[in-house]
């Protein structure tokens, strides 16, 4: 497999996540754009092709690309539209990426964008249960995507002996991070006990072992090598390594439900572009996909930060958090900062590029190799998507 | 944010699908005989539960259908409490289950008094919900 050209990211910015119904999805969309393109000192006019990430149906508008490209001053530059489920706004970034590594363009930019909160929480359950494979289990068995993760859970508790405390610790870790997060949703810490005392949302996970319905946007602007030179740009953020997979819809063909093989691929993919054995001693931050703790407690296993089956320690130890063996998540993670789909992806480049600037404030990780990871999960790893940035 | 917000509500738009179940029709129909069927390819031997009539490993549609039988074992399970849009019928926290049954694994409703674990052992049997739709019920082996 060949890289084609380099790629750097020059830009990026978010909105503030949270219940969101002081605007729409474009005026939503438009101010991580705009904070984007501040960042990068470039005017929408440089932007020769926009990606618009959403995964929609929860939102008012069904076909949303064109009206939030329309909105962000980016008529006749795309769009082109993706949808990953939860991975959606790495889609965007694959889809830019991949535009500018292949020489079609030298500027694109990817936008990821979710309104969750405009219908009720039962029909946003409905639209996360639909989203497996629809006639044989949500018509069926009234599939929730919490219950998807929840089965995961199940499973890892039963062979591993992973504990409700455990994964508890992920999201009190999350919180923390989150509270000196300008752009999170909670920025308030809580406590193991308080977590362990709430209700379940589907057992074994209670209610602060999910990330809550949420809206917000990201922007990221990529651009080549050659343009990043002739621009003049000395702060880009390199793409190091790309990383995708999947795997079966049918949660009951899956080999295994302990592991995200999406992730497993995915990681292994991305880790051999970079030229990465040892992650841990490798990279200096990582964002990874925790929607639900158990989903966190996975991608430290799959990602090889820790050994088979001792997620749970990973975090219970304190290597997952500052002056550990690797911080994760330390803008807040999914669980506090928020979840909003498309959106999701696009965040995790715009946190980690942040880190590797040295601009993450009394959030930053130390920097001994200038690289950091994003890893999203699109689904319960029906997507999967793993980049290697590094300065 | 907290303050009051300008917001107009959408018009009204119901989506509701006729979905083709020509080619799996075996399988909604064994449910009303008590039977749970899958497929197994007789060209390569690839096995699909959920059924499936064309084979995703070797490409051709030479499918046998197997009745699924005897005990199974619970692989993952969780009980839903935050019910989404459509199960408010249930009025109450339901279990659903993976079990392995061999080569196959199927998803079904656990109905039982106390929490199902897994690990455990499990007969499928087949039943319809309150709203008339078939599907495959867990029983714990011994009850």
């Amino acid at each position: 497999m060949s890289a084609g050209r380099r790629v750097g990211i020059v830009g990026v910015g978010c909105s503030k996540f949270g219940i969101r119904d002081d605007v729409t999805l474009q005026e939503l969309a438009f101010e991580a754009v705009s904070e984007a393109l501040s960042d990068a000192s470039l005017t929408k006019d440089d932007i020769e092709m926009s990606v618009v990430g959403i995964a929609g149906t929860r939102s008012y508008e069904l076909m949303p690309a064109v009206p939030i490209n329309e909105y962000c001053g980016f008529a006749g530059r795309g769009p082109v539209r993706v949808e990953a489920a939860c991975a959606t706004g790495s889609a965007a970034v694959y889809t830019a990426y991949s535009s500018i590594a292949s020489g079609m363009v030298d500027v694109a930019i990817a936008v990821g964008v979710e309104k969750m909160s405009e219908v009720d929480t039962p029909t946003s359950l409905a639209v996360g249960g639909r989203s497996g494979s629809y006639l044989w289990e949500f018509h069926q068995y009234g599939t929730t995507f919490p219950g998807y993760y929840a089965m995961h859970a199940s499973a890892h508790m039963a062979e591993y002996g992973t504990t409700e405390e455990q994964m508890a610790l992920v999201a009190v870790k999350n919180h923390r991070n989150a509270v000196h997060n300008k752009k999170a949703m909670f920025r308030k810490e809580i406590s193991l006990e308080k977590a362990l005392g709430l209700r379940y949302v589907a057992y074994p996970l209670r209610l602060f072992d999910c990330s809550a319905i949420t809206d917000g946007s990201s922007a990221a602007i990529l651009a080549s090598e050659e343009k990043i030179r002739e621009l003049g740009i000395d702060n880009a953020v390199w793409i190091e390594g790309v990383g995708f997979s999947s795997d079966t819809a049918n949660m009951t063909r899956r080999e295994s439900y302990t592991t995200l093989k999406a992730t497993v691929k995915a990681g292994e993919m991305a880790y051999r572009m970079a030229g990465i054995d040892e992650p841990v001693k490798q990279l200096d931050v990582a964002a990874v996909h925790d929607c639900f703790t158990i989903a966190e407690i996975m991608a430290y296993e799959d990602l090889r930060f820790c050994r088979k089956g001792e997620g749970g320690k990973f975090v219970e130890s304190g290597d997952s958090d500052f002056g550990g063996k690797l911080p994760v998540n330390t803008f807040g993670g999914l669980k506090a900062k928020g979840h909003p789909l498309g959106a999701t992806g696009v965040a995790m480049f715009y946190e980690i590029v942040k880190q590797l600037r040295g601009e993450a404030g009394r959030l930053q990780a130390d920097l001994k190799n200038h690289r950091g990871l994003t890893h999203n999960i699109g689904g319960t790893g029906h997507f999967g998507w793993v980049f290697v940035l590094g300065v | 944010m907290g303050d009051e917000r300008f917001t107009i509500e959408s018009r009204q738009f119901v989506l509701r699908h006729r979905i083709p179940a020509t080619k799996t029709e075996r399988y909604w129909k064994g449910l009303e005989e008590g039977k749970i069927y899958a497929t197994v390819c007789r060209n390569c031997g690839a096995a699909f539960s959920p059924p499936q009539t064309d084979c995703s490993s070797c490409y051709t549609s030479d499918m046998e259908w197997v009745e699924i039988e005897g005990d199974g074992v619970v692989e993952a399970l969780t009980q839903i409490h935050s019910i989404p849009q459509g199960f408010e019928f249930k009025g109450e926290p339901y279990t659903i289950a993976v079990a392995r049954f061999g080569a196959f694994r199927v998803m079904g409703w656990f109905e039982g008094d106390e929490t199902l674990s897994v690990g455990e052992k499990v007969r499928a049997i087949t039943g319809r919900d309150e709203t008339g739709v078939w599907k495959v019920y867990f029983e714990r082996v011994g009850d």
